[in-house]
């Protein structure tokens, strides 16, 4: 069982990995940072969290996905703003930019920790 | 030029934005930690320190609520022979005078104090006055009538005075009405980052945990010192905190000592109580900041961590010039505003009276235990952009104040409506 989690863990981390050089290579440096600063907000401070490593994993590794797809999308919807409506969308998409992210990102995040054992528990759990 | 300067104040504004959440990242770790090592409970069985101590209830029309808190008052596990409870009956039209004598009847140790509108309704600070020269403890504790404390609560608050260097203690206070509807339910989580985290990480980081006016008490030689509460200020609790630093003193939060409160429940009265925190708060922070940098007594982080508590509420202001500021900017090409935007947005997410940011209220919520109420988070922007507007004009009111010397005190009753009873 150990070495199953191991190796579902390395998958998951090669994942985030790909995620991020994804979303440099496909969108731009904006959106990798924006993940960057995800990663470093949930491993710093979800992952001190109740729960196991490899549940944990998977949320951030879930996490990445959603803000690749969700910039991705914003990415190609700033490109066609860009066509209709000429460089002051670029400056308009700029100011909303990070509005969007934190559009997943706070949902996100309030729901991960839904989906972590209580603390009560947790405390309940080791007394036992 | 101009968008040369523009760039300079965007810059400090996104500076001093950056320098809170990095504040309130360190708390959230802080706490987390500290969470770790399972400190459920401050309280020692084996200390036996029992001061007398003196409950101070002002009271201006609360006959909705004022018998519960007496019944409560009633069930305290501290001695009796050690405690007097004086409720301060501060120019009330209702029967709220008239409960509490119900009680005294029935109670040696509680005490009522009528103030007729002659020399009452001046205000909570001028009815704890009132109160406090009425009292005899040595350490005097203050709630308000709304308030529902656990029984060993005066226990667990009078124990930390054990240590001389301790000026007052604050408790946490629950919200009752949480189930209410959105107002409650936001302010409970308000109320999640704000105690759960910001004044556990700043006990334990031994900076400036606040006395909030309730749940809470000071030792009387302190305050006997100050010559009571200052009737001009509008948070009397955020005045003495800095007061009790001033004089050299500390505060402790007690973290455990738990009392249950009814929270406001409409947005029109969360915009009156938070005007009034706000306005109250800044007229705080013009009288102690310059105190605050000079003081000979506070150690440097208390002082940074003091004169940051101090303009929290002019942070909302600050964000909304920001946003203005950076806007203005980005419109115009400027790349330094495009890569400092990103924390504009990030401090919408955030609560106000303690400009806690999402993750930290989240981490707060789950460390309590709660599941549900964390899903909440996203609707914080909801209510910043509206602490916004309550803090401008918080702002301006304070501005005119000044400039027109105005130093009148009044009532800024909250209403309750006693509907918190039944969450009981």
């Amino acid at each position: 069982m150990k070495t199953l989690n191991r190796i579902a863990s390395l998958i998951f981390l090669e994942a985030i990995i790909l995620c991020l050089i994804a979303s440099f290579r496909l969108i731009n440096l904006q959106s990798t940072v924006t993940l960057l600063i995800f990663n470093i907000l949930f491993v710093s401070l979800i992952f001190q969290l109740n729960g196991s490593v490899l549940k944990k994993i998977f949320m951030l590794t879930a996490g990445n996905i959603i803000g690749l797809f969700w910039n991705l999308i914003f990415y190609y919807f700033s490109l066609a703003g860009y066509d209709y409506f000429g460089v002051a969308f670029n400056a308009f998409y700029t100011l909303i930019y990070p509005i969007l992210n934190l559009m997943w990102i706070v949902p996100f995040w309030s729901l991960s920790l839904g989906f972590l054992p209580k603390q009560q528990e947790a405390i309940r759990q080791a007394k036992d | 030029m101009i968008i040369e300067i523009l760039n300079l104040i965007f810059i400090f504004f996104t500076s001093v934005i950056t320098i809170y959440l990095i504040r309130h990242y360190v708390f959230t770790l802080t706490v987390l930690r500290r969470s770790k090592t399972n400190k459920a409970s401050n309280t020692n069985p084996n200390l036996s320190y029992e001061p007398t101590v003196s409950i101070l209830i002002p009271a201006h029309n609360e006959e909705n609520v004022i018998g519960k808190l007496l019944d409560k008052m009633t069930q305290l596990s501290y001695p009796k022979n050690k405690l007097e409870v004086i409720m301060v009956d501060d120019a009330s039209s209702d029967n709220t005078g008239k409960i509490a004598e119900e009680y005294t009847k029935l109670y040696k140790f509680i005490k009522v104090l009528h103030r007729d509108s002659r020399i009452g309704g001046k205000g909570k600070a001028s009815a704890l006055n009132a109160g406090f020269k009425h009292s005899t403890g040595e350490i005097v504790l203050c709630f308000d009538a709304d308030y529902l404390p656990h029984s060993d609560i005066v226990i667990k608050l009078v124990e930390k005075f054990v240590d001389p260097n301790v000026g007052a203690v604050q408790g946490r206070p629950v919200v009752l009405n949480e189930p209410h509807n959105m107002v409650t339910r936001l302010i409970a989580l308000e109320r999640i980052g704000g105690y759960r985290v910001d004044q556990e990480a700043r006990d334990v980081l031994g900076l400036i945990p606040q006395f909030g006016g309730t749940v809470g008490g000071f030792r009387r030689s302190i305050l006997e010192s100050l010559g009571g509460f200052d009737e001009s200020m509008l948070t009397e609790d955020t005045d003495l905190t800095f007061q009790v630093y001033l004089a050299g003193y500390k505060i402790r939060y007690v973290g455990d000592a738990e009392c249950y409160e009814e929270a406001v429940d409409t947005w029109k009265a969360y915009w009156r109580q938070r005007h009034r925190w706000a306005r109250g708060h800044m007229q705080v922070c013009f009288k102690h900041a310059f105190n605050v940098l000079r003081s000979k007594k506070m150690k440097l982080k208390e002082k940074i961590d003091g004169l940051l508590i101090l303009h929290i509420y002019f942070m909302p202001i600050l964000t909304l010039l920001s946003f203005f500021t950076g806007s203005l900017l980005i419109l115009n090409g400027s790349s330094i505003a495009g890569a400092l935007w990103f924390t504009v947005p990030v401090s919408f997410y955030s609560f106000v009276g303690n400009y806690a940011p999402f993750f930290e209220v989240g981490v707060g919520a789950y460390l309590d235990g709660r599941r549900r109420i964390q899903w909440l988070t996203p609707l914080l922007i909801f209510a910043f952009l509206y602490n916004m507007l309550i803090c401008t004009k918080a702002f301006f009111d304070v501005l005119a104040g000044k400039l027109v010397g105005s130093t009148k005190s009044d009532w800024e009753k909250t209403e309750h409506s006693g509907n918190g009873n039944r969450y009981i």
